[in-house]
């Protein structure tokens, strides 16, 4: 027999308020992440990934539809999907007066976990995600990314079958970002179930199996970040040139494809011929007597799949996370474009 | 890593326990990790310990002589005597107050929110706050009596009288957390419950927790006789200094614990609401 799918939504919706002011925040989402993903939730700050979360976690009840997490209803059965469930969230503090070795102690009491293995258990976790020096230390002297592997390490007491983790990446140097995104890839190796919020084009791009779009608390776009890319199709010519000249360009640019959107002062525009074609816009722009500063010709990334589900990039610091050294250490056959 | 399922019936095998042994278990953990917290703030703990000592060294500097009438005699036998249950009175209120405060912070700050993603007792998240006020409070009960002893304070009535204090001290901290606990989850300040320290003030300094209600007149000695605290401290009062009465013990520890409940249950019910406001 097939089991359910770990996680299942269907026309959630979460709303704050009551009337005409009230705040749709996820507005209908229908969701399925199937056993042994990573399923990475793409989006803005203010799009809706976060309040999913805190439904699916039972920290917000469900204003309509319904959710199933690790077999139970979100919000009947809400004692039982936290038993299922290890839960990272970007704004749960951790106690900075307690040390690490203490609150997984306290965690296994809240979990249940005999005192006998509480301790062993303490320690598993602790060695885990490389604290085990630290875990005498006060919280309040742990680094940004130590926090962040502990929080892991909380959310793993109980050997948790879904594991949920809220922008767990955020404000990490690319250090600690790389150190996280191998022990989420080694959790699920291990089979856990892994559904994780992001701002980050390249995180979602690296770690997740499927990702989800979300826009005003909807999904626009979801599916396996390869074919999601190959259905934008052609590349992205982005052109810079003078303030002046940006008009004549636009006008150029269109002749050979959509223009796509961009961040400001650029240009875009999905070449239908693909690489070939970059010879000739060079050359059509010259004729126009524009004058190029900078050209980039970009594959389709998952932000072009944002940007033509929304209408616009993420933007700024919120989607370009410090690059990281190094090779890829991504899934095999997957690379960042 | 032991394999990890996510069917439902797996679930069952890493369940804690339920009901009252659960609730122990957490409320038991979340009191220790309440104790730890504010023994790593000594700076948030002193002033509970000075400010009573403070007012009680001031009192005994300006007051001691009045311990010469006789109509005190028959109250205490020394002004350190009597002052003593109302230092402890003070500094008890103070701690519970700010214990209540941490509770506000955790929701301010998101450990509050950790609790709830857990399959954490949710009554044990305001238990354990009033289990360490009262762990704090017993402490202090200790710590001001072994100061005012050197001082010359004398139990009078003895190892009886000690336990009084301590009860008493740790039914007053409940009362006072419980309240202060409806208001921090309510209110999810800690600014909004610090705001209460002058209601603290004023219902200490209108009782007999520094100066006998025989010695008070007109509308002073009214709100004083109406004012629990005056009843609370002079129950503890009689604890210090014979003779002993069981009336005492009531009004040390009966007023407390009814004020307690009603504390608790004003502190359950804010945490109901806010968790259907969720």
């Amino acid at each position: 027999m097939t089991s359910p799918a770990p996680i299942v939504a269907s026309g959630l919706v979460r709303h704050f308020g009551s009337g005409d002011s009230a705040v749709k925040a996820v507005d209908g989402v229908d969701l399925q992440v199937n056993d042994g993903e990573i399923f990475g939730f793409l989006g803005p700050n203010g799009a809706g990934k976060s309040t999913t979360v805190r439904v699916l976690t039972t920290l917000l009840k469900p204003t309509g539809g319904s959710a199933r997490v690790a077999g139970f209803d979100v919000a009947t059965e809400a004692d039982k999907v936290r038993r299922a469930i290890g839960v990272a969230l970007q704004d749960a503090a951790i106690d900075p007066l307690m040390t690490g070795r203490e609150l997984l102690a306290l965690q296994c009491v809240l979990y249940g976990i005999p005192k006998a293995r509480s301790a062993s258990r303490g320690e598993e976790l602790l060695e885990r995600v490389g604290l085990t020096a630290a875990g005498d230390r006060r919280v309040g002297t742990y680094s940004g990314g130590m926090r962040r592997r502990l929080d892991l390490a909380l959310s793993l007491v109980h050997e948790p079958s879904v594991l949920f983790l809220d922008e767990p990446t955020t404000g990490l140097d690319p250090m600690s970002r790389l150190t996280l995104w191998e022990e989420v890839r080694r959790l699920n190796r291990e089979g856990t179930t892994v559904l994780l919020t992001t701002q980050y084009l390249e995180e979602a791009d690296q770690l997740a199996d499927r990702v989800a779009i979300i826009d005003h608390g909807r999904i626009v776009r979801e599916g396996v970040p390869r074919d999601l890319k190959a259905a934008v199709g052609a590349p992205t010519l982005l052109v810079n040139v003078k303030p002046e000249q940006i008009e004549s360009a636009r006008s150029v640019l269109a002749r050979f494809g959509d223009l796509r959107p961009t961040a400001e002062g650029t240009l875009g525009v999905g070449l239908v011929q693909g690489a070939e074609a970059v010879a000739t816009v060079i050359r059509a722009l010259d004729e126009a007597g524009v004058h190029v500063q900078h050209l980039e010709l970009n594959e389709p990334s998952l932000d072009d799949v944002f940007a033509e589900a929304t209408g616009y990039r993420l933007e700024g610091a919120e989607t370009s996370a410090p690059a990281v050294a190094g090779p890829p250490a991504g899934k095999p056959g997957r690379r960042r474009r | 890593m032991s394999a990890i399922t996510h069917d439902a019936a797996a679930v069952g095998s890493t369940r804690p326990g339920l009901g009252v042994g659960r609730l122990v278990a957490h409320t038991t953990s979340l009191t220790k990790r309440s104790v730890i917290g504010r023994l790593r703030q000594p700076a948030a703990l002193a002033p509970s310990f000075i400010f009573p000592l403070f007012f009680a060294a001031l009192g005994a500097a300006s007051f001691s002589r009045i311990a010469d009438r006789p109509d005190f005699q028959a109250i205490a036998p020394s002004f350190l005597n009597y002052n003593a249950a109302g230092a402890i009175l003070q500094g008890v209120l103070f701690a519970a107050v700010s214990a209540s405060g941490d509770l506000a912070t955790d929701i301010e700050q998101g450990f509050f929110e950790r609790l709830l993603a857990s399959p954490v007792s949710r009554t044990s998240i305001i238990l354990g706050r009033l289990g360490s006020a009262m762990v704090v409070a017993m402490v202090q009960v200790v710590v001001f009596l072994a100061i005012f002893m050197v001082f010359g304070a004398r139990i009078e009535t003895g190892v009886v009288g000690f336990f009084g204090l301590l009860v008493g001290g740790a039914l007053l901290a409940l009362a006072m957390a419980g309240l202060m606990s409806g208001v921090a989850v309510r209110s999810g300040s800690p600014e909004v419950v610090q705001g209460s320290f002058p209601l603290v003030f004023a219902l200490m300094f209108l009782s007999s927790a520094f100066f006998p209600r025989i010695y008070m007149t007109g509308w002073y000695r009214t709100v004083a006789d109406w004012n629990p605290m005056s009843h609370i401290v002079e129950g503890m009062q009689s604890f210090m200094n014979e003779p002993l009465a069981l009336d005492q013990f009531l009004r040390a520890w009966v007023i407390p614990l009814i004020v307690a409940a009603a504390g608790i249950m004003f502190a359950l019910r804010a945490l109901s609401t806010r968790l259907k406001a969720l």
